[in-house]
């Protein structure tokens, strides 16, 4: 459904992306994980067209010289000279890490406008639907955006960009800061998600133990470059994955 | 109750003045400083339509309001949409061509008391002892209409709303599919469009002067500085406060002080509060 090949991005000089290569299937939940600044936010920027909005402002302004390479397919079409937007249109949506929702507008007003693209059939429909796997956000409809606690406001990001009408959805870091117990819920719900909403997820997350159960196919990513990539099963299995990204220790008795 | 009644009818002039300022600025993060210029451009084309073509009144101000809207577009399609995200570049950039529409006009000869538009009823009527004209009311009526119409607009339509979510986090807006180019332009004509609707609504109380141009940009700038830049409720809000405190100034120091007043609350409300009443300071953001 979505294929990078050889994605290379520089910022100045500094290699934040290395050759990276991803596919991800129809219906898919593909994991991508790694440490701070191994590139997770880069690549999510890439995918969804951001980064190129970023490269366009910042040579404009004269600041920092950012180059992109490397091709991005979706559905079998090149779209790696598209804008956000027209990606977006075609169903690439990306709720950022960081979650950035609307601070200033209520939870009802930031779903609204994430539905900026739906028809108002679908905009409705995606609502209530929302509004059914994220009870909390029908209860603080109309509470600010920025009042909300860390988990709703996460639950609201997916909302939000669930009502853009996606058909692959990167979450970045959806995880980030929240409590064990609301990390556990929220990836039941993206499962849940996926299936009912036949979409194709890609998540990326520092630590993969709690999403690696709900994931197909998982990338790992260290300083730019994929250093290794494999099934769930596959990774589960490899020792030193085990101990990186799982905190097991291997006992040697 | 002169004072009230002035004093109302000053601050919804000012805030008609700002608050297209304000909304191009709340979008897109551009200040606007051709907005004066475009106020001026506007009362003359209506004048145009009216006298050269002959025009029937209610259709030049139409057409008016829709081809400054347009000349806004163009002017952020062409020009300013080059240097976005450069504030400096933003001002200089605007501002040379404000500065050149309305020496042009100068240069072109539209000067003197000659240019003036009708007012939409002739007459007054009196209010608590107080004559007022019926233009001066259609000012305040129609005032009134703008804000609470542009509310609404901002709040249950699909542009409006995703000017709103532009304005508040562009990146998160774009992720969402939301064409930033396409939303800044489309605001753009619309402050533009207000300009133009403060132009027709007020130069029928004076002349249409090339010097208006730069007293309604300075007016505009102190009303969105003191609210709050990028906050509409805000430069509502700050019309109120410098509309009246204008009208206690003539009233009680006489006419001469009353552009004092605006210059004024912009240096106090650079020194006490420099977010202004309700601006927030973006870069305060969470910080981890």
């Amino acid at each position: 459904m979505l294929e990078a090949t050889g994605l290379m991005v520089f910022y100045e000089n500094m290699l934040a992306l290395n050759n990276i290569s991803i596919r991800c299937g129809v219906n898919q939940i593909i994991g991508v994980f790694g440490a701070n600044s191994a590139g997770k936010s880069t690549l999510m920027y890439t995918l969804s067209g951001i980064m190129q909005d970023i490269q366009k402002k910042e040579a404009m302004a004269g600041g920092e010289r950012i180059t992109l390479m490397g091709e991005v397919r979706y559905m079998g079409e090149d779209i790696s000279g598209l804008k956000p937007s027209q990606r977006a249109r075609k169903g690439i949506v990306l709720c950022p890490e960081r979650r950035r929702i609307f601070n200033e507008s209520s939870v009802l007003e930031n779903l609204k406008i994430g539905g900026y693209l739906a028809s108002s059939s679908e905009a409705r429909n995606t609502l209530e639907y929302v509004f059914k796997i994220f009870p909390p956000l029908a209860r603080l409809k109309k509470r600010i955006g920025g009042f909300l606690s860390g988990g709703e406001q996460q639950m609201l990001a997916i909302g939000r960009a669930l009502m853009a009408q996606p058909k692959i959805l990167l979450l970045d870091e959806p995880l980030m800061g929240l409590s064990p117990l609301m990390q556990a819920e929220l990836i039941l719900a993206t499962k849940g998600i996926c299936e009912e909403m036949k979409l194709s997820v890609i998540i990326t997350e520092q630590y993969a133990r709690p999403v690696l159960p709900i994931v197909d196919y998982a990338y790992i990513l260290e300083n730019g470059s994929a250093v290794m990539e494999g099934s769930k099963q596959e990774l589960m299995d490899n020792p030193d994955v085990r101990s990186a990204y799982f905190g097991i220790e291997e006992s040697y008795e | 109750m002169d004072i009230l009644i002035y004093g109302t009818i000053n601050s919804v002039t000012l805030a008609l003045y700002a608050i297209g300022f304000a909304m191009v600025y709340g979008v897109s993060r551009l200040p606007n400083f051709a907005h004066g210029a475009l106020y001026v451009v506007s009362g003359f084309i209506t004048w145009s339509f009216l006298n050269s073509l002959g025009l029937n009144y209610l259709l030049s101000i139409i057409l008016a309001l829709i081809a400054t809207a347009i000349i806004g577009a163009l002017i952020y399609q062409f020009v300013l949409i080059r240097v976005r995200g450069m504030e400096i570049s933003e001002i200089i950039a605007s501002y040379a061509i404000g500065l050149a529409i309305l020496e042009g006009f100068r240069w072109g000869g539209f000067k003197g008391l000659t240019y003036t538009l009708p007012a939409f009823i002739e007459g007054s009527v009196e209010i608590a002892g107080v004559s007022v004209d019926y233009q001066r009311l259609l000012v305040v009526g129609i005032g009134a209409a703008v804000v609470g119409l542009l509310w609404l607009f901002t709040r249950y339509t699909r542009i409006g709303l995703a000017m709103r979510g532009m304005a508040q986090d562009e990146r998160a807006a774009l992720m969402l599919g939301i064409d930033s180019d396409l939303i800044a332009v489309v605001a753009m004509g619309f402050g533009s469009m207000l300009a133009g609707l403060a132009a027709v609504l007020l130069l029928p109380l004076g002349n249409i002067v090339v010097e208006a141009g730069y007293n309604i940009l300075i007016l505009a700038i102190a009303v969105c500085i003191v609210g709050g830049l990028g906050s509409w409720m805000g430069a509502v809000l700050a019309a109120f406060l410098i509309g009246f405190a204008q009208i206690l100034t003539v009233v009680y120091l006489g006419a001469h002080y009353q552009m004092v007043v605006a210059l004024l609350a912009i240096i106090l409300t650079l020194i006490l509060r420099p977010s202004g009443l309700f601006g927030q300071q973006k870069e305060l953001e969470e910080r981890v």
